[in-house]
């Protein structure tokens, strides 16, 4: 780029203190870089008879292409403040606009999960604290009464489950059928939406642990029977239909759970140390299962 | 390119699929080249099926299917033959909160247009394809049947797909609306090979060079739309009053009557057959009614 750069009161190159006519071409055809570009600029705005120059070098199918796109943006938004925090987190704008189209990201589900944590937890501390009278017999030194935590417990990590599944049921999915005959891998889009689901779920479910009374590890304890219980979800899903793994998973936690629960014997046994190592097995387990039928989602989502 | 990609861009080969006891297509075999090829047959004569299983969504119990040469059972030439489709299902379900712009960006990411520019460019360029520029700020819940259905056309669009899949494409379009569309498929860049199934067999006279006619999982015809309607040649005949001998028989707006039947009077007055009238004659010698 030879021209001369135009100074805000008029460009040197051109006549009478306008811009030439090489650089408002160069300019409209995006040939023309940083502080000529803005030199430029800084000129058009001031005067009118450049701009009207301007508009002879302007393609105006390229201009009536670049408009709609600009209005199609508007159209689609930026996804409002959590987008805008998670893009300067450095999370992809693609992957945002995918989590918009999983059901356990939207608002109104998150309420309803905290809305269920908010009670089943504010009762047990409720009567954990003596605020209201129930609870049954003590437990051991330290431990609330089982029955105090164990709606909770019980609870808990089936939501986290709940979340998960909605987020890779093809129930949910309205658009199924063009995810699957689409390029973009089924395993990436899978995990993607089941980790965020997941998180977005453990997140309330575990700061809702820290107001109950009871051992101080109960949030941390929390953590492995919701991912065990989700991994083991997404690895039957690749053996039965999806929404049955999601019913199995759900069954296999409630049962044993409700059991562990009644034995007041061994206080809150089912986040003690032997059943978080039977979690850690089944977690690890799944995982292995997942990677080595990986294809079972690639082939079609869901099958 | 291959030379052979010109002339044969899809084979299928002896293809069977079963629903449990259902046989929706039994050995089906057809080669599609490019252009625009129409599907036709009743419901349940397998046309879903085979589209479905032409845009790897599906996998046949039996037989072979090649896309440009690709085969769909293995992994990665899968995904090849995904990067270079547009598929419109017959039954298209919407994220009826997402915008129009909205959702033909979610598409376009499964299309792996990741490029936020690129992207929106691409969705305009469909949404002026396919004149909805207008509703691309409206919610999918509030557009109209025949709005969606185009909603559906123009995410099939998007990446400028090699081969289109298109189930029922014209179905809750009105009149003006199909006569776009087929002016819309006219106008494809890049000679793609189109397959569409439809029960408007007006729609495949208008712009199917080819005609794929399945009748209880078999194709009972591969041709031209003028070939199709030769197959009725010599059996409709147009009378005052009905006759019974036909198989099929409506009183125009004229008042006369249309005979399509095997039959036809000695003293007939035979009138051209149309792509529907031998359509019908296929359904009848097959026993479909």
């Amino acid at each position: 780029m030879t021209s001369p750069s135009p100074g805000a009161a008029g460009p040197a190159g051109g006549s009478g203190g306008h811009a030439a006519d090489d650089l408002l071409a160069s300019y409209a055809g995006g040939a023309v870089d940083g502080v000529l570009a803005w030199s430029v600029e800084a000129h058009l705005t001031a005067c009118a008879q450049c701009r009207s120059n301007l508009s002879a070098h302007v393609d105006s199918e390229r201009l009536a292409r670049n408009r709609s796109a600009l209005l199609v943006r508007a159209a689609i938004g930026d996804g409002g403040r959590a987008h805008r925090l998670l893009r300067c987190c450095g999370v992809p704008d693609y992957l945002l606009r995918l989590l918009a189209a999983t059901p356990s990201l939207r608002r109104s589900w998150l309420l309803s999960v905290m809305g269920v944590l908010a009670v089943v937890a504010g009762e047990a501390a409720a009567v954990g604290y003596g605020w209201i009278p129930g609870g049954g017999p003590a437990g051991p030194a330290g431990y609330p009464a089982p029955a105090v935590l164990a709606p909770f417990l019980l609870v808990a990590p089936l939501l986290v489950l709940a979340g998960v599944a909605a987020a890779f049921l093809p129930m949910f999915e309205p658009a199924y059928w063009l995810a699957v005959a689409a390029p973009f891998s089924g395993v990436r889009l899978l995990l993607v939406r089941a980790v965020s689901a997941l998180t977005a779920a453990l997140v309330p479910a575990v700061c809702a642990a820290f107001v109950l009374p009871g051992p101080g590890w109960l949030p941390a304890a929390l953590l492995l029977p919701s991912l065990a219980l989700c991994a083991f979800a997404l690895a039957a899903a690749t053996f039965v239909d999806p929404s049955a793994a999601a019913v199995i998973a759900g069954a296999l936690w409630a049962l044993p759970a409700a059991l562990l629960l009644a034995a007041t014997d061994v206080p809150l046994a089912i986040v003690q140390w032997h059943s978080q190592s039977a979690c850690a097995a089944v977690l690890i387990a799944s995982a292995v299962v997942l990677f080595v039928r990986r294809d079972r989602f690639q082939l079609g989502w869901m099958r | 390119m291959s030379m052979n990609e010109h002339t044969e861009a899809i084979r299928v080969d002896g293809v069977s699929r079963r629903y449990g006891a259902t046989r929706a297509l039994d050995e089906v075999g057809l080669t599609l080249e490019r252009g625009i090829t129409g599907l036709l047959g009743p419901n349940g004569a397998g046309k879903t099926t085979l589209l479905s299983i032409l845009a790897t969504v599906n996998e046949p119990d039996a037989g072979r299917v090649s896309v440009f040469g690709l085969d769909p059972c293995d992994g990665a030439e899968r995904v090849e033959i995904r990067r270079r489709l547009g598929y419109l299902p017959q039954e298209l379900g919407y994220h009826r909160h997402f915008t129009v712009a909205a959702f033909l960006d979610y598409v376009a990411i499964l299309k792996e247009i990741t490029d936020r520019r690129r992207r929106a460019e691409e969705v305009a360029r469909v949404l002026a394809a396919i004149g909805l520029e207008r509703y691309a700020r409206k919610r999918i819940r509030a557009l109209s049947g025949g709005m969606r259905q185009r909603l559906g056309i123009a995410q099939a669009l998007l990446g400028n797909p090699d081969l289109l899949v298109l189930d029922e494409p014209t179905a809750g379009l009105d009149p003006e609306q199909r006569l776009r569309f087929r002016e819309l498929l006219s106008d494809l860049p890049g000679d793609p090979v189109i397959v569409l199934s439809t029960h408007q067999a007006d729609d495949i006279a208008a712009i199917c060079p080819n005609v794929i006619v399945l009748l209880e999982g078999q194709v009972r015809f591969a041709g031209s739309p003028s070939g199709l309607a030769a197959a009725a040649g010599g059996q409709v005949w147009s009378a005052d009053d009905r006759d019974h001998r036909a198989h099929l028989s409506w009183r125009g707006g004229d008042g006369r009557w249309r005979h399509v039947g095997d039959r036809p009077p000695a003293d007939a007055e035979l009138v051209a057959p149309t792509v529907e009238d031998g359509y019908l004659m296929l359904s009848h010698a097959a026993g479909v009614r």
